[in-house]
C-alpha cells in the first residue's frame, strides 16, 4: 500500500498499454513494420516482426507434402480473392488501432454499404450512382463513429458496438431479412469468386482494389501528416493534445476514413459473390482486429503498418486455405486461428 | 509524551545508520532517526533532501542498503510495504491509492471485512464498524459511498481510517495539507494531535514550516541525503530550520548578464491581475530575452499558471497579453499558433510519444515545417531533427531511435527542441530540470540561457529554488496563489525565497 505513485502506474501501463512505458525496450524500438527508413532502419528491423512469414514458410512447406495441387498459381489466386475483403477492412482497422481507437462496426456497416448498393441496382440505378451511394453510406457511418469517438465520453469498443447493433437492426429491416441476390454490374467486375473467372492482368480483379489499399494505407501511415498524428495520438493522447495535435478533429478524420474502407470492402465482396444481405461480413470485425495484432499492430495504439497487418491477413488466409487441402475440416481452421491470434500477442509482449 | 501510560517503552521506531543508494546518487547517508509513541516527529528539506527515500525505506518500499531500523525493539528484516503495513506502519500519501468503486467501507476494511461463518461479509457490521472508527476521529464520511465520490481530503480521511483500522502505530503522513483548504487542514491538525493523544507514532513530512512549528514536538531536518539535525520544536525557530534546509554554501547567482532585456520593452508575456480558482491578483511579466523562474511549492499556482497560458485553465477575472494583445487561447492549438510553447513537467506523460522516433517527436509539433504538397517529407524531418540533436547535443544512437530509449535529461531536451521547432517567441518550461542528473541540468540551464539570448521570454516554473537561482534573471515566488515576491535572482537568495515560499497560509488563516 505505501509503493510510490508512479510505481503503482507503471505497473498498470506496463500490463496494459505496453507501448506507453518507459521501459527498456529491445533494440530498434522504434515503430517498426513502417517498412525501411533508410539503411540503418532496416538493420534495426526486429526479426520478430517477420514472424508471421517464417511460420507460413513452414506451413507451405508442411502442405505441399500432403498435396500437390497447394502449390500451384491456381491456389494461390485463390488464396488471394478470399483473403481481399478481410484485407482492405484490416488496412482501416489497423490505421485505427494504431491511433488506439477500433471499429466493431465493420461486417454490419459492410453489409449495410452493399445493402444499399444492392437495393439501388434492384431498381435500376446505374451502377456508378449505386457504388457512389453503397460506399458513401458506410462512409457516413464512419463519419458518425468519429464524431462520438472524439467526443470521449465512451470508449470506441462500446460506440461501436452500439453502432454495430444499430447496423444489424437497420441492415434487416432494409432488406426484410431476404438477401439481394443480383449484384449486376458489380458481379462481372468482381465476381467469379473462383479464380482464372474474371482475370485483371494476370490476377483475380477483387486482389486490385486490396492491393491498392495496401499501398495506400502503407503512404498514408508513411508520408501524410494524418498517419503521423494517428501514431502520436495512439502512442500518448496527451502528448499530442499539448504538441497542438488537433486530436477530436484527427479522430474523426479517421474513423471517416475506416468508413469509406469499409464501403469499399462492401462493394468487392458483395461483387465477389454477387449478393447483398445483413449476414455478408459476419465476423469481419473481430477477424481484422485478429489479423492487425497477428501483424504486430499494438492493441492500444502508437504501434503497426500496412505491411505487418499485411502479413496477419496473409497468415489468415493461408492456414484457413492449408488446413482444408490438409483434409481437416473448417472446424479446425477456427481451432488453429483461435490459437494463433493468441500467440501472436504473446510474440509480441516477449519482444519489448 | 515520553509517559503515554501504556507502561510500553517510550521508543517506537528507532533507525541506525540507514542508508540508500540509487543509480548515481547516494539518496541516504547514514541517517539516525528515532520516533516515540505519541510523538509527533515532523521530516523537513528540500526536494531531493531524502526524506521520501527515508520513508520509503520505513514503510519497506525500498529496502536500505545499509544500518537497520527497529520497530518495538525488533529489527526489521523483510521490506515490502505488505509486511511494514501488517507491523503497523502505514503512511497516507497526497493522492491515497483506494479502490475507487469499492465503498469507504470496503476501502477501511479491505482484506479483513467482518464475515458471518466466515463466508458472507456482514455488510451492515462492517459499516457500522467503519462508522465507529470514522466518528471515534470525528471523519464526517458516509461509510457506503463509493470513494470515487469523494473529495481529495475526504479520500485522505479514509486512508487514514483504513491505518487505524489496521491499528497502525506508527503513521507518515506525506504532505497531507497539499489538497486541503484552511479549515480541512485544522481538522487534519485536530486529528493528529487526536492521534498522538492515543498514542499513536507519527512521521508528519511537509514543507510547510508553520504546520511543522504547530504539530511537531521533534524536528529532522535532512539535506542531500545526510541528517542535519534533531531538535525539539521548541528550541528551533522557523528561520533557523530554513538555514539548517539551506546549509552554508551560499547558493550565488551563475546568471550571465542579460543585455537584451530592456527595461522600457513591452513584455512578451503579462499577468495583470489574474484570478483562477487556485491564483489570485497575479500580477508580472517577462521580457524578452529574460528568464523568469516562477517558484514555490506544489499546489501553490506555478503548475496553474503555465496551464492558464496553454489555455488548459481560463481566468475568471484579469488579463494575461501577450506583446501587448490580450491572450485568451482556447487549447493548445491555438497556443503554440499565437506563440506559446509549453514544456510540461513530466516529459514520459504528458510531453512526449514514448514509442516514437526523436524524429518523429521532435517534427510533431510543426508537421507543416515538414510537408511538401500535403506529404511529409521525410528527410527534412531527419535533416530537422539531426540539427537540434546536434544543437542541443541530444545523446542518441540516431534520431530513429524510440525516445522511450533515451535517459531523462535527453528527453527532457527532446522536448526543448519540439519548443524550438515551434518557433514560440514564449517558452514556458515546467520542472525542466527535474530528475535528470547533474550533468544534464547544466547542459539544460545553458540551453535556456542560450533561448534568452535569442530573444525568447522564457518562464520556468519549479519547485526547486537553488536550481532555479542558478540560471534565472528574475524570481517569482508563489505561495498559496498569490505573488509573494518579485525580485532579481542576484539580488535574493536561496534562503530568503524559501523563507517565502515556505510559510502555511492554511494554518495562518486556521
Amino acid at each position: 500500500m505505501s509503493t510510490g505513485t508512479e510505481g503503482m502506474k507503471s505497473l498498470a501501463t506496463d500490463g496494459l498499454v505496453g507501448a506507453t512505458t518507459a521501459g527498456p525496450a529491445l533494440s530498434g524500438g522504434a515503430p517498426n513494420g513502417k517498412g525501411r527508413q533508410g539503411a540503418a532502419r532496416s538493420r534495426n528491423v526486429d526479426v520478430f516482426t517477420l514472424w508471421p512469414i517464417a511460420v507460413m514458410v513452414l506451413i507451405i512447406i508442411a502442405t505441399s507434402f500432403t498435396s500437390s495441387r497447394f502449390l500451384s498459381v491456381f491456389n494461390f489466386e485463390n488464396i488471394l480473392s478470399q483473403a481481399a475483403p478481410l484485407g482492405i477492412v484490416t488496412m482501416g482497422q489497423c490505421i485505427l488501432l494504431i491511433s488506439g481507437g477500433l471499429d466493431l462496426s465493420v461486417g454490419y456497416n459492410i453489409s449495410f454499404a452493399s445493402i444499399i448498393t444492392g437495393l439501388l441496382l434492384e431498381h435500376n440505378a446505374p451502377l456508378g450512382v449505386a457504388v457512389l451511394a453503397g460506399i458513401f453510406a458506410a462512409t457516413a457511418v464512419g463519419f458518425v463513429n468519429g464524431v462520438l469517438a472524439a467526443q470521449g465520453r465512451a470508449h470506441p469498443f462500446i460506440i461501436t458496438l452500439g453502432m454495430s447493433i444499430f447496423l444489424f437492426g437497420l441492415d434487416t429491416q432494409l432488406t426484410g431479412g431476404a438477401p439481394v441476390n443480383n449484384m449486376k454490374g458489380l458481379y462481372s467486375a468482381f465476381g467469379g469468386y473462383m479464380p482464372g473467372g474474371f482475370p485483371f492482368f494476370g490476377l483475380p480483379s477483387v486482389t486490385w482494389p486490396f492491393l491498392i489499399v495496401v499501398l495506400l494505407t502503407y503512404g498514408f501511415l508513411r508520408w501524410a501528416p494524418l498517419g503521423r498524428r494517428a501514431y502520436a495520438i495512439g502512442g500518448n493522447e496527451a502528448a499530442a493534445y499539448l504538441s497542438g495535435i488537433p486530436v477530436k478533429r484527427t479522430k474523426i478524420y479517421l474513423y471517416t476514413l475506416m468508413g469509406a474502407l469499409v464501403g469499399i470492402t462492401g462493394m468487392v465482396l458483395s461483387g465477389q459473390i454477387n449478393e447483398a444481405s445483413f449476414n455478408l461480413a459476419q465476423n469481419f470485425e473481430l477477424q481484422s482486429i485478429a489479423c492487425a495484432v497477428i501483424g504486430g499492430t499494438a492493441l492500444f495504439g502508437g504501434r503497426g503498418g500496412a505491411f505487418r497487418s499485411l502479413q496477419g491477413v496473409a497468415l489468415w488466409g493461408l492456414v484457413q486455405n492449408s488446413i482444408l487441402f490438409i483434409g481437416f475440416s473448417s472446424n479446425y481452421q477456427q481451432m488453429s486461428l483461435g490459437v494463433i491470434i493468441i500467440l501472436a500477442v504473446m510474440v509480441t509482449r516477449v519482444q519489448r | 509524551m515520553s509517559d503515554n501510560g501504556t507502561g510500553a517503552p517510550p521508543v517506537l521506531l528507532y533507525a541506525e545508520h540507514v542508508s540508500k543508494h540509487f543509480p548515481g546518487v547516494q539518496a541516504l547517508r547514514d541517517v539516525d532517526f528515532t520516533l516515540e509513541r505519541g510523538e509527533v516527529h515532523a521530516l523537513v528539506g528540500q526536494n531531493g533532501a531524502g526524506k521520501s527515500t527515508l520513508v520509503k525505506c520505513i514503510s519497506g518500499v525500498h529496502p536500505p542498503d545499509g544500518g537497520r531500523i527497529l520497530l518495538d525493539g525488533r529489527e526489521i528484516t523483510t521490506y515490502t510495504p505488505k509486511h511494514a503495513f501488517d507491523l503497523g506502519i502505514a503512511v497516507v500519501h497526497q493522492r491515497p491509492q483506494l479502490l475507487p468503486w469499492l465503498s469507504v467501507t470496503e476501502n477501511v476494511m479491505l482484506g479483513k471485512l467482518p464475515a458471518r461463518k466466515g463466508l458472507m461479509i456482514d455488510r451492515r457490521k462492517a459499516d457500522e464498524l467503519t462508522r465507529d472508527l470514522l466518528a471515534r476521529f470525528r471523519l464526517d464520511i458516509d461509510p457506503e459511498v463509493p470513494v470515487a465520490y469523494l473529495s481529495a481530503p475526504d479520500r485522505q480521511q479514509v486512508a487514514i481510517a483504513k491505518a487505524l483500522y489496521r491499528n497502525a502505530k506508527l503513521l507518515i503522513l506525506d504532505e497531507p495539507t497539499a489538497a486541503l483548504d484552511a479549515q480541512r487542514s485544522a481538522q487534519l491538525f485536530a486529528l493528529v494531535e487526536d492521534l498522538a493523544q492515543q498514542g499513536v507514532g507519527i512521521i508528519y513530512v511537509s514543507h510547510h514550516l508553520e504546520e511543522v512549528f504547530r504539530l511537531a514536538h521533534r524536528v529532522t531536518v535532512l539535506r542531500d541525503g545526510e541528517l542535519v539535525s534533531t531538535q525539539p520544536a521548541s528550541e528551533l525557530s522557523q528561520d533557523e530550520v530554513v538555514t539548517l534546509m539551506a546549509g552554508h554554501r551560499i547558493t550565488g547567482s551563475v546568471v550571465a548578464e542579460s543585455a537584451a532585456v530592456s527595461e522600457e520593452a513591452v513584455p512578451a508575456l503579462e499577468f495583470s491581475h489574474v484570478e483562477t480558482t487556485l491564483l489570485h491578483d497575479v500580477d508580472f511579466g517577462v521580457r524578452q530575452g529574460e528568464v523568469v523562474g516562477v517558484v514555490g511549492l506544489i499546489g501553490a499556482g506555478g503548475h496553474d499558471l503555465a496551464q492558464v497560458l496553454f489555455g488548459l485553465d481560463r481566468p475568471t477575472s484579469g488579463r494575461v497579453a501577450l506583446q501587448g494583445r490580450t491572450y485568451q487561447p482556447q487549447g493548445p492549438k491555438q497556443a503554440i499558433a499565437q506563440g506559446i510553447f509549453l514544456v510540461p513537467e513530466d516529459p514520459a506523460r504528458d510531453g512526449l510519444v514514448p514509442v516514437l522516433s526523436v524524429a518523429q517527436n521532435v517534427t510533431l509539433v510543426s508537421l507543416k515545417a515538414v510537408t511538401r504538397r500535403g506529404l511529409l517529407s521525410l528527410r527534412r524531418e531527419r535533416e530537422v531533427a539531426e540539427h537540434y540533436v546536434g544543437e542541443l547535443s541530444i545523446a542518441t544512437a540516431s534520431v530513429n531511435t524510440a525516445v522511450r530509449n533515451l535517459s531523462g535529461g535527453n528527453q527532457q531536451k527532446v522536448l526543448l527542441a519540439k519548443a524550438l521547432t515551434s518557433k514560440a517567441e514564449v517558452l514556458v518550461l515546467e520542472e525542466p530540470t527535474q530528475g535528470v542528473d547533474v550533468h544534464a541540468k547544466a547542459e539544460i540551464h545553458r540551453i535556456v540561457r542560450d533561448l534568452a539570448s535569442r530573444g525568447k521570454a522564457v518562464m520556468v516554473v519549479s519547485t526547486d529554488i537553488r536550481d532555479l537561482l542558478q540560471f534565472v534573471d528574475r524570481m517569482v515566488a508563489l505561495r498559496a496563489g498569490r505573488v509573494v515576491a518579485d525580485v532579481p535572482a542576484r539580488s535574493t537568495s536561496y534562503a530568503q525565497i524559501l523563507d517565502l515560499t515556505v510559510g502555511s497560509v492554511a494554518v495562518a488563516s486556521a
